[in-house]
C-alpha cells in the first residue's frame, strides 16, 4: 500500500478490546481503525456494544483486555480526563450540564490548565469556536433556556475546548429535529475539515450513508466489518448489522382456532421527557397465536405493552380486552394493574426488566413467586405455603438452577431468573402472555425453554405478544409480526414469508418512505 | 453472627480480667490532707464549651485544690441532660460513694429532690434552684449569689464613665442600653441594680433595656446592642453569654461594662469592667461542712462579702481615673451593711417610694406573691431565698420589648 | 507500516475494584467482628495518644462505665445499659419500616419530641383529675396522645411525598425543628415564672414491675417481637419490601405506593409515639427541648447497622450505647471533655461501616494481581484466603503506594 495516509498513523485504533459486564460480553475482539479527518459511523443494532466499545475510549470504561493506540503510541485511558490528555472527547446521549450555568461556564467547568480563570476569556473563545465550525450559541445563555440541540452543541463545544481532535457522537441525531441533524451534519463537515476525526455513534442508515466517510458495522459485540460509505448501499448495510438468516429449531405449529383476545385501537403516548412514544397504534391479538414486535429499542415498546398492563397511562385510544368465557368485552385503558386484575382479566406481563420490575432482585424464590398472589387470604399475615409449593413446581419443570428456594434472585444467573419470572406469570394460567425480551441475556439452552414455554401457551390458546431483538428469532417463532419505528406501527407482516431485510428495513427506515409500507405489507416476499 | 459476637464479647471480658488483675497493684495516688472516704460528685449540664458550665468547672476544680483532694474524690457527670438522667447521674454517684452532689443547672433541681428523698445520707446540692425552702429536706440545699451587688459595683464603675464622658462633652445625654435574654427576676434584678449603680453617681440617667429571648445568641446580642445604640445610648450592658453585645460595642467605641468574665482582650478599648459568680468558695464550704459532719444551709447567699461575687480587674483604656478607689469605698459600705443595694430612697416605683412589696418567693405555678420583702427601708433581695425575686419596673428604666423565651 | 510504539508501563489501573460475589455468612461476619476489634484497638491507641489513658485502662474504664465498679453501681449501670439499650432500639424499630421502604425519615427525633410532648400535656392538663399517679385511663390517654402526634409528624411529609414528590430527608428534618421549637413555646406558656422547665410531673407513672426500668424493657422487646414479624411475616410488610426495592415492580403488580408510603410512615409515627410516651412515662415524667438528646438520629445508625432487622438490632443498639457508656466513664475519670466519647463512637461506626466495603467489593493491586498470577503459575492454589479477608488487602494496599520503590524492594 503506497498511499500516502497509510504511512502515518491512525488517529485511534483499537486492537482486540473486550469487555464482558458479569457474564454478558458487551465486545469481544473488537478492531477498529479511525483514520485522521474522517468520519466513520459506528453502525448496529442496540445492545451490539457500540456505546460500550466508545465508553471505553473515553474512559467511562476500563477494557477487560486488549489495546488502544492513539497516533501510533499506546495509551491507557483510565478516566475522561486521560482521554482528553489524549485528545478524545465523547458527547454523550444524556447530557452533563449544569441547568443555572452559562454556556461558557459548563464549557470551562472541570478545565484544570493551570490557569487563571477568567470568564471573558472563556467568552472568547467559545465565540471563536462558534465562528470556526459555524455553531449558533450564544455562550451567556444559561443552559435551562437552551433548546435540546442547542445543549448538544454546548456538550461539543466542551470538548471542542479541552482542544480534542477525535470526537465520539453517541445517536446525536436521536434528539433532534430532521432540520436540526442538518444543521449538525454541516458542523460536523466543518470540522472535518478542520482535520478533527469523528466517530459517529447511529443505527439510522439513511443519516450513515449521508455523513460518512466509512462505516463500522457492530453486531453483538463483534466488529463485522468496516466498509467505504461510497460503496455501499442500505441493504448491504441492513444485511451486515442484522446478519445472515440463521435457521432456528424452532416447532412453530400452525395456529388454530384464533380468536380475537385484545384489540388496540388509536393507542397514543408521550414518554416522560414529553416526546412521542406511542403514535396511533392499532393491532389485533388472536388467541391461540405468538403475536412478533420488532423494532429499535426505545421505538414504544414498553410503552406499549405497559399500557395494556395499566401501568403507563397512554393519551388516546382504547385498550379492548374480550374475555375467553363469555366474549364480554372491556375496555382495559385508565385501569389500574389491581383493577384489571379484579375485573378477572387474566393478563400476563414478563417485562423487560427483569429485576427491575418483574422481580425484586433482594427476595428469594418464593417471595418473588408470591408477587402476584400475596394478597390471597384474609389474614393480615402471609401465607407462605402455598408460593413455596409454586416455586417448587417452577424450580423442577423448568429446571432453575438454585442452591435453594431461599436464595434471593439476584444472585441467580439471567437465565434462571428469567425461568422464575416467566414460571410465575404462566402459573397464573393467562389468556393474554405478553413478554417483552424474555431471551435476552440468555444461553441457547435457556433461551429454547422459553421459546418452548410460549409455544406451550399458544397452543393452550393464550394470546402471546412477543417483543424481541433478535429478527432470527421473530422470524422463526411468531405467527405475525408487528414492526414499530419510532412509536408508529410500520407494518404488521407474516412472519413465514417476510425477510429479515425486510423487517429490518421496516424498522429504521424515516417516516417519509411511508410509500415504501404498501410494499412490505404486499409483498413480503419480493425480495 | 450470634456466635461471633459472643466468641468476641468473652475475649474481651477474658482480656479485661486480666487487665483488672494486673491492674491491682498499680493503685494509690498520692492523696492530700483531707479524709479519703470523702468524695465530690458534680453534674454539669454541658461541658467546658459553655461558658456557665465552665465557670462551675473552674470553680470546683479550684476548691478541689484548695481541699487537697484528689481528682478520683471528685466526678464530674458532663453533659447530664435536664431530665431522668440528672436522677440516674446523681443515683450513679451515690454508687460511685459520693457524699455531696451537687448540680448546676435550673432544670436538674426536681431530679435533684427526687434523688434526695431516696438517699437520706447524701447531701444534695443545687445551683440556681428555688425549691429547697419549701421542701424542707435536711439533705437538699439551694445556692445563689447576690450578683446584684456586683452588678451595682459595676453600675457605679459605668457611672463614672458616664459622668466624665458628660463633663468633656456637655452635649451628651444621659441615656445608657441594657441588652438582656430574658425577661425573667434574675435579668430585671440585675438591670435594675446595674441601673441604681450608674444612678449613684449620674441621678438623671436614664436606661434602655432589649431583651433577646435567649443565653446564647451572639447575631441578636449584637443586633440588640447596635439598636441601643442607635437609639442614643452612649453606655452599654449585658446579661447573656456571648460576645455579641461587647463587640458591637468595641467596633462602635462605645464604653461596655461585661458580664461572666472580662472581655478586655477582645474589647480593649471599650472594656470597663465585668462582674461574675465564683463557685468556689460554696464548692469549698458544702465539702468542708460534709466532712466536718456540719449541716449546711438551705438556702446560701454567696455575697460579695463571702468572695462569691466579683468584680473584674478593670480595663486599661475605658474606665474613669480613680474608679477602683470609688468602688473599693462602696464595696466596703456593701459588706458592712450601712449601704443597701435596693435602698426604698433611692428609687420609685409609678413615681412612689416603696414601703411594701410582697413577691413570688416560694414557686408556685400561679406565680402567688407570698412573703413581704420590703422591711428596713430596703428590698431584701436574696434573702428569703438564694434564687433572686426582684422583678419590680422601677422610673428610668424603659423595657423596650419583653421577652420569656 | 511503522511498528507501533508499546506502552509497557501499565496496562492496568493501579487499584483496580471489582464487586464481589455473594460471601458466605460466617466469612461477613468474621470481617465485621474484626472491624470492631480494630476500631478498638484504634481507639485504645489514640487514648494512649491523646489523654495518656493505657489500654489496660481503656478496657477497663470501658467495662466500669457499662458494668460498674461495686455491687450498688453494677446494679444500676447494667440496668441503665439495659433501659439505655432498649430506648435506642425502640426508636429505631420505629424507623426501620420506612427504610426497608428506602423512605430516608431522619425525621424520629422530632416525632419522638412532639410524643413525648403530647404525653406530657395530657398529664399538665389532665392529670390532676386523677388520683392515682399510675392510673390506667391516664397512661391509655397519653398513649393514645403520644401515638396520635407522632402519627402526625410522620404523615405531614409522607403526604407531601406520595403526592408531590417532596424530598423526605429533608422534610423530615425540618420537622425535628418545628418539634423542638414547638415543645419550646409550649414550656414558656407551662411556666409562668418563665424558666422553660417543665419539673417533674406528678402523675401518669408507668406501673413499676419488678424492677423500675423492667417494665419498659419487656414493652419494647414485646414491640421488637410484633415488628419481626410484620417486617417479615405479614402482608403490609411484604408490601415495603417490594416498595422499597422497587417501586417499579410494585407499580406492576398493583401495589398501591402513594398508600403504602403513608400507611408505613403512619407506623413509623406511631412506634416514635409509644417511645415518646415510655419517657414520658418511665423515664423523665417531664419534657425539653433535649428530652430525645439525638437519639433519633443515632437510632438511625443502629437500624442500618442492623441490616433493617428487628433481631440484630439489639445488637447493635447494645453496641452504640455500651460504646458511648464506656467513653463516657473513660471522658469523666480522665477529665477530657464530653467530645470524646462521641470520637470513639465516631471511629467504631466508620470501622464497621467501612468493612462493609471489603465484604461488598474486592480491591486488586496491579503488581499484586501480577505476583498472584505468578503464584498460581507455581501451582499454589488460589481461595486461600487467610481468616479476615480485608487484611492481605489492606496489607498490599500499603505496599501499592509506593509502587517503584514497592516493585524494587520484592
Amino acid at each position: 500500500m503506497a498511499q500516502p495516509e497509510e504511512l502515518t498513523f491512525f488517529a485511534l485504533e483499537l486492537k482486540g478490546i473486550s469487555k464482558a459486564f458479569g457474564t454478558i460480553r458487551a465486545n469481544s475482539n473488537v478492531d477498529l481503525e479511525l483514520r485522521h479527518g474522517e468520519i466513520l459511523a459506528l453502525l448496529g443494532e442496540n445492545g451490539s456494544g457500540k456505546t460500550t466499545l466508545m465508553n471505553m475510549v473515553a474512559g467511562i470504561y476500563y477494557p477487560d483486555d486488549g489495546q488502544i493506540f492513539v497516533d501510533g503510541e499506546e495509551v491507557v485511558i483510565r478516566s475522561p480526563k486521560d482521554a482528553y490528555k489524549h485528545k478524545i472527547g465523547m458527547i454523550h446521549q444524556h447530557f452533563k450540564l449544569v441547568d443555572l450555568f452559562t454556556a461558557a461556564e459548563n464549557i470551562v467547568l472541570g478545565v484544570n490548565d493551570g490557569s487563571r480563570y477568567d470568564i471573558r476569556e472563556v467568552n472568547e473563545r467559545v465565540r471563536e469556536l462558534c465562528v470556526r465550525y459555524g455553531f449558533n450559541i450564544d455562550p451567556k445563555e444559561k443552559i435551562h433556556e437552551m433548546s435540546v440541540s442547542q445543549k448538544q452543541t454546548v456538550e461539543i463545544l466542551k470538548v471542542l475546548y479541552r482542544g480534542a481532535e477525535i470526537l465520539i457522537l453517541d445517536e446525536p441525531t436521536a434528539v433532534l429535529t430532521p432540520q436540526e441533524t442538518a444543521n449538525l451534519f454541516s458542523v460536523l463537515r466543518n470540522m472535518k475539515k478542520d482535520g478533527k476525526s469523528i466517530i459517529i455513534i447511529t443505527h439510522k442508515l439513511h443519516e450513515v450513508l449521508s455523513i460518512s466517510d466509512r462505516v463500522a458495522v457492530l453486531r453483538k459485540g463483534e466488529h463485522i466489518a468496516t466498509v467505504e460509505t461510497s460503496q455501499t448501499t442500505e441493504g448491504m448495510l441492513t444485511e451486515m448489522m442484522v446478519g445472515k438468516k440463521i435457521t432456528l429449531n424452532i416447532d412453530r405449529t400452525e395456529p388454530h382456532d384464533t380468536v380475537e383476545r385484545l384489540r388496540v385501537e388509536g393507542l397514543c403516548g408521550v414518554n416522560a421527557d414529553g416526546l412521542t412514544a406511542l403514535d396511533d397504534v392499532s393491532f389485533t391479538a388472536y388467541g391461540g397465536e405468538i403475536l412478533g414486535i420488532a423494532g429499535i429499542a426505545g421505538s414504544g415498546q414498553r410503552e406499549l405493552l405497559e399500557a395494556i398492563a395499566g401501568i403507563y397511562g397512554p393519551t388516546a385510544g382504547t385498550v379492548t380486552y374480550r374475555d375467553p368465557k363469555d366474549g364480554a368485552e372491556v375496555n382495559l385503558r385508565k385501569k389500574t394493574p389491581l383493577q384489571i386484575r379484579e375485573l378477572g382479566v387474566r393478563l400476563s406481563f414478563v417485562p423487560e426488566d427483569r429485576l427491575g420490575m418483574g422481580l425484586v432482585g433482594s427476595m428469594d424464590i418464593t417471595d418473588n413467586v408470591m408477587l402476584r398472589s400475596y394478597r390471597s387470604g384474609r389474614l393480615m399475615l402471609l401465607n407462605r405455603q402455598d408460593p413455596k409449593k409454586l416455586a417448587e413446581e417452577i424450580v423442577k419443570e423448568l429446571e432453575v438452577a438454585t442452591p435453594s428456594l431461599r436464595t434471593p434472585v439476584r444472585r441467580l444467573s439471567g437465565g434462571n431468573v428469567q425461568k422464575v419470572l416467566v414460571g410465575r406469570e404462566i402459573a397464573s394460567a393467562p389468556a393474554l402472555l405478553m413478554a417483552a425480551y424474555p431471551v435476552r441475556g440468555l444461553d441457547i439452552n435457556s433461551s429454547y425453554a422459553i421459546y418452548n414455554l410460549l409455544n406451550q401457551q399458544k397452543e393452550r390458546g393464550v394470546a402471546v405478544i412477543f417483543v424481541g431483538e433478535d429478527l432470527d428469532v421473530l422470524l422463526a417463532l411468531c405467527d405475525r409480526i408487528m414492526v414499530l419505528n419510532s412509536g408508529r406501527v410500520t407494518g404488521i407482516v407474516d412472519a413465514r414469508t417476510v425477510t429479515k431485510e425486510d423487517v429490518g428495513y421496516l424498522m429504521t427506515k424515516s417516516h417519509d418512505g411511508a410509500a415504501k409500507e404498501g410494499f412490505i405489507s404486499e409483498g413480503g416476499g419480493e425480495k | 453472627m450470634f456466635r461471633k459476637i459472643l466468641s468476641l464479647c468473652l475475649a474481651v471480658m477474658m482480656v479485661a480480667g486480666l487487665a483488672l488483675a494486673a491492674s491491682g497493684c498499680t493503685s494509690g495516688a498520692g492523696t492530700g490532707t483531707a479524709d479519703k472516704d470523702f468524695k465530690l460528685g458534680v453534674i454539669l449540664l454541658h461541658d467546658e464549651s459553655s461558658t456557665y458550665d465552665k465557670n462551675f468547672i473552674v470553680a470546683v476544680e479550684e476548691a478541689q485544690k484548695a481541699l487537697g483532694l484528689s481528682n478520683s474524690q471528685v466526678i464530674l457527670k458532663k453533659g447530664i441532660p435536664e431530665g431522668n438522667e440528672c436522677y440516674e447521674a446523681a443515683k450513679d454517684l451515690v454508687a460511685e460513694g459520693c457524699k455531696v452532689i451537687f448540680a448546676d443547672s435550673f432544670g436538674h433541681e426536681d431530679y435533684m429532690i427526687k434523688a434526695a428523698k431516696e438517699f437520706k445520707d447524701v447531701q444534695f446540692c443545687h445551683a440556681t434552684g428555688t425549691k429547697a425552702h419549701t421542701e424542707k429536706l435536711d439533705n437538699y440545699h439551694n445556692a445563689f449569689a447576690s450578683i446584684y451587688e456586683g452588678r451595682y459595683l459595676a453600675g457605679i464603675a459605668a457611672g463614672l464613665k458616664l459622668k466624665a464622658m458628660m463633663e468633656a462633652d456637655s452635649t451628651i445625654v444621659p441615656k445608657i442600653g441594657y441588652v438582656g435574654a430574658f425577661t425573667y427576676a434574675e435579668v430585671i434584678s440585675g438591670y435594675s441594680s446595674f441601673y441604681l449603680g450608674v444612678k449613684e453617681i449620674v441621678p438623671e440617667v436614664t436606661m434602655d433595656v432589649q431583651f433577646t429571648g435567649s443565653w446564647y445568641d451572639e447575631t441578636l446580642e449584637r443586633n440588640a446592642a447596635n439598636a441601643l445604640i442607635n437609639g442614643g445610648c452612649v453606655l452599654i450592658s449585658q446579661h447573656a453569654d456571648s460576645m455579641g453585645a461587647p463587640s458591637a460595642c468595641e467596633d462602635k467605641g462605645v464604653p461596655n461594662v461585661s458580664y461572666n468574665g472580662s472581655t478586655a482582650s477582645t474589647c480593649p478599648n471599650t472594656f470597663i469592667v465585668s462582674s461574675r459568680i465564683d463557685w468556689a468558695p460554696y464548692v469549698k464550704y458544702i465539702c468542708e461542712q460534709t466532712m466536718n459532719g456540719k449541716k449546711i444551709d438551705t438556702d446560701w447567699t454567696g455575697t460579695i462579702g463571702t468572695g462569691s461575687v466579683k468584680l473584674t480587674e478593670l480595663g486599661s483604656k475605658a474606665p474613669a481615673e480613680g474608679t477602683q478607689a470609688i468602688i473599693d469605698q462602696y464595696k466596703a459600705e456593701l459588706v458592712a451593711g450601712t449601704r443597701h443595694v435596693f435602698d426604698t430612697s433611692k428609687f420609685t416605683v409609678g413615681g412612689q417610694n416603696l414601703t411594701s412589696y410582697m413577691a413570688d418567693v416560694d414557686t408556685d405555678a400561679a406565680y402567688t406573691p407570698d412573703t413581704e420583702v420590703v422591711k428596713d427601708g430596703y428590698f431584701h433581695e436574696s434573702e428569703f431565698r438564694s434564687a433572686p425575686y426582684f422583678d419590680l419596673k422601677i422610673d428610668g428604666i424603659t423595657r423596650l420589648n419583653e421577652n420569656f423565651g | 507500516m511503522k511498528q507501533r510504539k508499546h506502552n509497557e508501563q501499565a496496562h492496568e489501573p493501579l487499584v483496580h475494584i471489582t464487586k464481589n460475589a455473594a460471601m458466605p455468612f460466617w466469612k461477613s461476619s468474621l470481617i465485621r467482628v474484626a472491624a470492631v476489634v480494630l476500631a478498638f484497638l484504634f481507639c485504645s491507641l489514640l487514648a494512649a495518644v491523646l489523654i495518656n489513658a493505657k489500654p489496660v485502662e481503656f478496657l477497663q474504664e470501658f467495662l466500669k462505665g457499662n458494668f460498674g465498679t461495686n455491687p450498688m453501681s453494677a446494679n444500676l449501670r447494667i440496668w441503665n445499659l439495659v433501659k439505655d439499650t432498649a430506648i435506642l432500639l425502640c426508636i429505631a424499630l420505629a424507623v426501620t419500616p420506612a427504610f426497608r421502604m428506602r423512605f430516608w425519615n431522619i425525621g424520629a427525633e422530632g416525632q419522638v419530641l412532639v410524643s413525648a410532648l403530647a404525653s406530657a400535656a395530657v398529664v399538665f392538663y389532665f392529670g390532676k383529675y386523677f388520683d392515682n399517679v399510675s392510673s390506667g385511663w391516664l397512661l391509655l390517654l397519653m398513649l393514645i396522645a403520644s401515638i396520635a402526634a407522632g402519627m402526625i409528624w410522620a404523615i405531614i411529609p409522607a403526604i407531601f411525598k406520595a403526592l408531590w414528590n417532596t424530598n423526605e430527608t429533608l422534610f423530615t428534618l425540618m420537622m425535628n425543628y418545628v418539634a423542638t421549637f414547638f415543645v419550646a413555646y409550649c414550656l414558656v406558656k407551662w411556666t409562668p415564672d418563665g424558666s422553660s422547665v417543665l419539673g417533674e410531673l406528678k402523675a401518669g407513672y408507668l406501673p413499676r414491675v419488678g424492677h423500675d426500668y423492667l417494665l419498659l424493657v419487656l414493652i419494647i422487646l414485646i414491640t421488637t417481637v410484633f415488628m419481626f414479624v410484620y417486617l417479615y411475616y405479614s402482608k403490609h410488610g411484604y408490601e415495603i419490601s417490594v416498595v422499597g426495592e422497587s417501586q417499579r415492580t410494585a407499580c406492576y403488580i398493583g401495589i398501591n405506593v402513594k398508600k403504602v408510603i403513608v400507611r408505613t410512615m403512619a407506623l413509623s409515627g406511631a412506634l416514635c409515639g409509644l417511645t415518646g410516651f415510655l419517657l414520658v412515662s418511665a423515664l423523665d415524667h417531664s419534657v425539653t427541648t433535649t428530652s430525645v438528646g439525638g437519639r433519633g438520629f443515632t437510632a438511625i445508625i443502629v437500624s442500618w447497622l442492623a441490616k433493617f432487622n428487628p433481631f440484630l438490632m439489639i445488637i447493635s443498639a447494645f453496641l452504640l450505647v455500651f460504646l458511648s457508656k464506656g467513653a463516657s466513664q473513660l471522658a469523666t475519670t480522665f477529665r477530657v471533655s464530653f467530645a470524646f466519647p462521641d470520637i470513639v463512637t465516631g471511629i467504631v461506626i466508620f470501622f464497621v461501616i467501612g468493612c462493609e466495603f471489603f465484604i461488598r467489593y474486592k480491591v486488586h493491586f496491579r503488581f499484586a494481581r501480577k505476583r498472584a498470577g505468578a503464584r498460581e503459575a507455581a501451582g499454589a492454589a488460589a481461595g486461600t484466603q487467610g481468616a479476615p479477608g480485608e487484611l492481605p488487602a489492606e496489607a498490599e494496599g500499603k505496599a501499592a503506594v509506593i509502587p517503584d520503590k514497592g516493585g524494587k524492594l520484592k
